[in-house]
């Protein structure tokens, strides 16, 4: 087998570095996706880790292109996952993040989420928060917010896997109907140090360009995750600093100088 | 005596003279007798001003069933104030030394306000 090839360029992971997911729509083989039909809902280390869904989903190109574009080279591949079943009715769950995720800045790992059915909205589709991902909470006090604005259901075809930094704030949705609804959650690790070594047009390391403010946050959360965000692009590409905001529609006087005045 | 339930009385009173009473009017009178039960509606707003626009919200209700509802990407009101006009009442509001102005990192929404209404 090939090795290995990121998929993402600078803008694909500056992107990432904003919303704290990818959403990769329909890349699984739908006659892959019919081999989930019957898989029991729990743990399913063995399903994952047997060579069919190594090969079908874990070392899909599109897939593990993106794992390799945030992690670096010999990453980590899961031996094991559980799988999320939902089919009765139910009010869904409460917002959380996972385990002890949250902190820091860095990208460790990604937590993935795929879907060998369809889902629609009454289906109870997973909800993430796009940005949250960097946020650090205890899980249980959050357990009370309701709506927010800019929260996604994701409502994707059949094949889609979704990769997020461990972290994101994401929930099982509201469930108003009886249909099955699969989801086989599984994590990829970093063991390489963070380089630029995705897909780069040029050598020269750019700047971070600033995404859209998340439609929740407040104006001081705005620039701490535009720090955030710098912070987290110097340190994929292995140059990790501290991070200051700057004016760029100022210069230095000495420049202004230099240049003469009439 | 409540109000409500002296008119009950009354119109019952007057009824009696012509006809009987119901089951129909028996459960006007429970219904009159009820506790009103609190609604509680958080709302996340974008600062601490009444009038900033909302980040988040939440409704609990024990007045309807518990059964599931599809999410909204609508907030219930523009704002905090919106709400208060609409007959809510502010039971906590944020409070600034809550936020902790420390370090660059974001955690929970802010600005966390409570609010009541009876039912």
């Amino acid at each position: 087998m090939l090795p290995i090839k990121p998929t993402l360029d600078d803008d694909g992971v500056m992107d990432f570095i904003a919303s704290g997911l990818v959403v990769l729509e329909s890349v699984i083989d739908e006659r892959f996706n019919r081999c989930c039909d019957d898989l029991a809902s729990g743990n399913c280390d063995a399903f994952i880790a047997s060579d069919n869904f190594t090969y079908q989903v874990l070392l899909h190109p599109q897939v593990a292109g993106v794992a390799r574009s945030l992690l670096g080279e010999d990453f980590l591949v899961p031996r094991g996952g559980h799988h999320h079943f939902f089919k009765e009715p139910h009010l869904g769950q409460t917002w959380h993040s996972d385990g002890l995720s949250g902190s820091g800045y860095d990208v460790f790992e990604l937590q993935c989420y795929y879907y060998p059915h369809s889902v629609a909205l009454a289906d109870g589709p997973t909800m993430v928060l796009p940005g949250s991902h960097c946020r650090a909470v205890d899980r249980e006090a959050i357990a009370h917010y309701g709506d927010i604005r800019g929260q996604v259901s994701l409502t994707v075809p059949a094949g889609t896997v979704v990769l997020t930094r461990y972290g994101i704030w994401h929930k099982a949705g509201p469930k108003t109907n009886d249909r099955a609804r699969s989801m086989i959650k599984f994590s990829y690790h970093r063991t390489a140090a963070p380089q630029r070594d995705w897909l780069c047009d040029a050598a020269e390391i750019p700047a971070y360009r600033d995404r859209p403010r998340l439609p929740y946050a407040t104006e001081v959360e705005s620039y701490r995750d535009r720090v955030r965000r710098i912070r987290t692009w110097n340190w994929l590409c292995g140059i990790d600093q501290e991070v200051a905001l700057r004016w760029e529609r100022s210069q230095p006087v000495s420049e202004l100088i230099k240049e003469g005045t009439p | 005596m409540h109000e409500a339930v002296k008119d009950w009385l009354t119109q019952c009173r007057d009824k009696l003279r012509t006809e009987a009473i119901t089951a129909a009017d028996l459960d006007r009178l429970s219904d009159l007798l009820a506790e009103p039960r609190q609604q509680i509606l958080y709302l996340y707003a974008k600062s601490t001003n009444m009038r900033a626009p909302l980040a988040s919200w939440a409704l609990y209700d024990a007045t309807q069933p518990q059964t599931p509802t599809l999410p909204s990407a609508d907030p219930p009101y523009e704002s905090v104030l919106a709400a208060v006009a609409d007959g809510w009442r502010v039971v906590q509001f944020p409070i600034a030394k809550l936020y902790a102005y420390e370090g660059q990192d974001n955690d929970y929404l802010g600005y966390e306000f409570v609010l009541e209404k009876f039912a």
